[in-house]
């Protein structure tokens, strides 16, 4: 069986002859994670729309187990509509239900377990524009799992978010790397990266792919971030301090 | 005192009550999905083809149609280049039709008193023809809204989203628009080219302020839209004024009041 997400010499952009990403070439597999590490502007987003078939101008080859679902930044969603955490959970069942058909009441119970899966069961009912920047993350990842897709694409989701939500969406990666999902995760976190299957390093196209241990190097973190990196000489890592204004 | 047997009073509020239906319908996604400028901006396009429409010999509502989908066809088309914002394009667009329509009625057709119809509408000077379409128009909205509410709803709230979920997001919106721009032609003997937002927005966005829910934002919007033009009839019949205007007064100053009684913004503001 092949990977869930494979490409091969993927490049494109958003206007014609300008390559936002040049050459990007990983396979992720079933049960993995993988860090999607790079300055802002970088190409991290640029590349989930390349998955997501958006990218207007798009070369190369990409394979994928099904149609991913996709986690934005949080930001991207409008905070004044009049929809509960649970509307936004059950929002992942609309691409299959016909237009004339009411959502199913599988998929209404699915959506009630996703909630209760990162948490959110008791704010099931709350607007979803009264909840904290944390538990907006987790609806919208509830809105995810309900989709029930073997790729996710989540992107900076544990930026900006409080610690009780950091810890669940980090306990749901660690099930749906169980379920045998592919996770596909833009971070700027390169501490969090090393704890992952893989990691891929973008800065205007691919500077590394692999795994942390071999690919999370100095000489490597420069390239892709230049002169964003701090080195910490005590515990003889990199790190990157992000400009990212959600950064912690 | 409102003479409830005259036929042209009948007619009004028939009328009035359809289009209450649109405004709940339709008016509810115009604001939630900020198109309040996009649905005056239709409005004013139909006026060259009010204008041309009654020297030609063609129906007022065929001529308003081809202008209102003229125009949306050219808006996206400006809209793609991306060299110009879109508000700014829906501006532009505007002023010309609105230019066109002026040049056409005062210097080629000389429309005369005829224009203040067409700008302004009567809802007391309907056709049964009239209140057919508009009929028509209300059933039409609600089986829209019954088999895109939730396309509209998660296009709406996150297009990214929503498109990974597998939403047809792009023809969602496009029939949105297209529903916009028949209920705005519909709208157009009632309360004319300039004042189709008094019916279309105006009511949804006085109810929005109360941040109710999607199904009580749309039949709040309906009783209001419906009381406020029962109120514009009675008042244009009582003070022999322009109903079209009264409705405009009335639903400003309606919304002024909820401006200030609706509770403050609940919601979060962004991380």
């Amino acid at each position: 069986m092949s990977a869930p997400v494979v490409t091969r010499e993927l490049r494109g952009g958003y206007v014609r002859g300008v390559d936002v990403l040049g050459g990007v070439e990983f396979t992720v597999g079933a049960g993995e994670i993988a860090a999607i590490l790079g300055p802002n502007g970088g190409g991290k987003t640029t590349l989930f729309r390349a998955l997501l078939d958006e990218l207007p101008y798009r070369t190369g080859t990409v394979e994928l187990a099904g149609r991913p679902a996709y986690v934005p930044q949080t930001d991207h969603a409008r905070l004044d509509f009049p929809v509960s955490a649970h509307d936004v959970a059950l929002m992942g069942a609309y691409g299959r239900t016909p237009f004339y058909r009411r959502v199913a009441r599988a998929d209404r119970a699915r959506a009630d377990e996703a909630l209760a899966r990162v948490g959110l069961a008791e704010q099931a009912h709350a607007r979803f524009g009264t909840l904290s920047g944390g538990q907006r993350q987790r609806v919208l990842i509830a809105r995810a799992l309900v989709q029930d897709s073997p790729v996710l694409l989540l992107d900076e989701p544990l930026s900006g978010v409080d610690r009780p939500s950091a810890v669940q969406i980090e306990r749901v990666f660690a099930e749906l790397q169980a379920e045998g999902r592919a996770l596909l995760v833009a971070t700027h976190d390169v501490a969090q990266a090393r704890g992952w299957s893989r990691v891929l390093c973008l800065n205007h196209g691919q500077v590394a792919f692999g795994a942390p241990a071999t690919t999370l190097t100095t000489e490597v973190l420069s390239r892709t971030y230049g002169d964003e990196l701090v080195i910490l000489d005590g515990a003889g890592q990199a790190v990157c301090v992000s400009h990212h204004e959600h950064e912690h | 005192m409102l003479d409830l047997g005259a036929p042209y009073i009948q007619r009004g509020i028939a009328e009035i009550l359809l289009l209450a239906v649109l405004a709940g319908v339709l008016g509810t996604w115009v604001v939630l999905r900020r198109l309040p400028f996009y649905t005056h901006a239709i409005g004013t396009a139909t006026f060259p083809g009010l204008v041309v429409a009654g020297p030609w010999g063609i129906p007022a509502q065929l001529a308003a149609l081809a202008c209102a989908l003229g125009f949306g066809a050219l808006l996206e088309r400006v809209q793609r280049l991306r060299r110009v914002e879109p508000d700014a394009a829906i501006g532009l667009l505007l002023v010309a039709a609105l230019a066109i329509g002026v040049v056409l009625a005062s210097d080629v057709y000389e429309s005369g008193a005829g224009v203040d119809r067409l700008l302004f509408g009567s809802l007391i000077a309907l056709t049964p023809l009239d209140v057919w379409l508009t009929a028509a128009a209300a059933v039409a909205a609600l089986a829209a809204n019954a088999a895109l509410r939730r396309s509209w709803l998660a296009t709406g709230f996150d297009a990214d989203g929503a498109r990974a979920a597998g939403v047809a997001t792009a023809r969602a919106d496009r029939l949105l628009l297209l529903a916009v721009a028949v209920a705005v032609v519909v709208s157009l003997d009632a309360v004319g080219a300039l004042l189709v937002t008094v019916v279309l927005t105006v009511p949804a966005a006085t109810v929005r302020l109360f941040e109710p829910g999607l199904r009580a934002q749309q039949l709040g919007t309906f009783g209001l839209a419906a009381a406020e033009g029962l109120a514009a009839i009675w008042i244009a019949d009582a003070f022999n004024v322009g109903p079209g205007p009264a409705l405009a007064v009335l639903g400003a100053c309606l919304y002024a009041l909820a401006a200030v009684v609706a509770p403050r913004r609940t919601l979060a503001v962004a991380a």
